[in-house]
């Protein structure tokens, strides 16, 4: 379903079904991919689509670390294909899977390809749709992201720890949207948002 | 199949960035050990990317869109499924265009 929506959400940023499929093929992440697409100018900024790809999956860093000694000692050529297709929710099957003693590891890899081939297919379908719908703005499919993004926050803000990353991020986009428009006020607002969270997480006083 | 020379190559490069975020954590891990705080930090960048997506949306935005946004964060809260809110608040901004 969300491929489906990512397709939608790509033929209103003007993407073709052809490119719309190869990304979720190929960089297979969906909170990435979207939050691309937010970023997404005509001609497209190389940089900031990238970085934006990088911010929005530095939480793999977080998960491929702790892989590591489940996965340390597999040959590479086991290791590194499963990591590829690793997203959120067949990280968290996998990690459950090993706490109920069951460590094949080569289940990270079948759950990944499933969801991959699901994920593109999914995507292409939802482009198709996207397309034939017609005019986004009508239906409200250009606030399709901003809605998935707004319902994302929720949970995050459960944890106390997440507001200030959230408010210093919003501010300080806001801010560098007024001075240049384009995709920056999202990197810009990660980057300071991120920084104060860690500033103000280290802080003993609090 | 229509791919535009700018898209593809910002697609690969995305890509690429993308595989090096999944491979860099387990590769890295083999050699450093991973400080609290840039723990902290990377936990914290997805949350400030999606305040950073979302402030300028409202910032630039009248009624109809804080209204979207409401909706989505109050249907959030109550159903739990961030696909149902999404397209709950879709709907909302789709009527009040429609009827605006």
């Amino acid at each position: 379903m969300y491929a489906v929506a990512f397709g939608i959400m790509a033929s209103a940023a003007g993407l073709t079904t052809a490119e719309a499929a190869l990304i979720s093929g190929w960089v297979n992440a969906g909170g990435a991919q979207m939050a691309s697409l937010q970023a997404w100018t005509t001609p497209v900024s190389l940089v900031a689509v990238c970085l934006t790809t990088l911010a929005m999956n530095a939480r793999y860093l977080l998960m491929g670390a702790t892989l590591r000694p489940w996965f340390h000692g597999l040959p590479a050529r086991q290791v590194y294909p499963s990591l590829f297709v690793m997203g959120d929710a067949t990280w968290t099957m996998a990690l459950r899977e090993r706490e109920e003693g069951r460590t094949d590891a080569a289940f990270l890899l079948g759950a990944g390809l499933v969801m991959w081939v699901v994920w593109v297919a999914g995507t292409a379908a939802g482009h198709v749709f996207g397309s034939v719908l017609g005019s986004p703005e009508r239906l409200g499919l250009d606030f399709m992201m901003a809605a998935f993004f707004a319902a994302l926050a929720v949970p995050f803000l459960r944890s106390s720890k997440s507001l200030v990353p959230f408010a210093v991020g919003v501010l300080v986009a806001v801010v560098v949207d007024r001075l240049v428009p384009g995709p920056w006020s999202i990197l810009g607002g990660a980057l300071a948002g991120s920084v104060a969270g860690t500033v103000y997480s280290d802080d003993p006083a609090r | 199949m229509i791919l535009h020379a700018d898209v593809l190559v910002a697609i690969l490069a995305m890509g690429v960035a993308s595989y090096l975020c999944r491979v860099g954590g387990y590769v890295l891990m083999g050699y450093v050990v991973l400080t609290p705080r840039v723990e902290t930090w990377l936990k914290a960048i997805p949350v400030a990317l999606i305040g950073a997506i979302l402030g300028p949306i409202a910032a630039r935005g009248g009624p109809t869109e804080w209204l979207g946004l409401a909706t989505a964060i109050v249907m959030m809260r109550l159903s739990g499924n961030d696909l149902v809110s999404a397209v709950a608040a879709m709907g909302v901004v789709a009527i009040v265009r429609a009827i605006s």
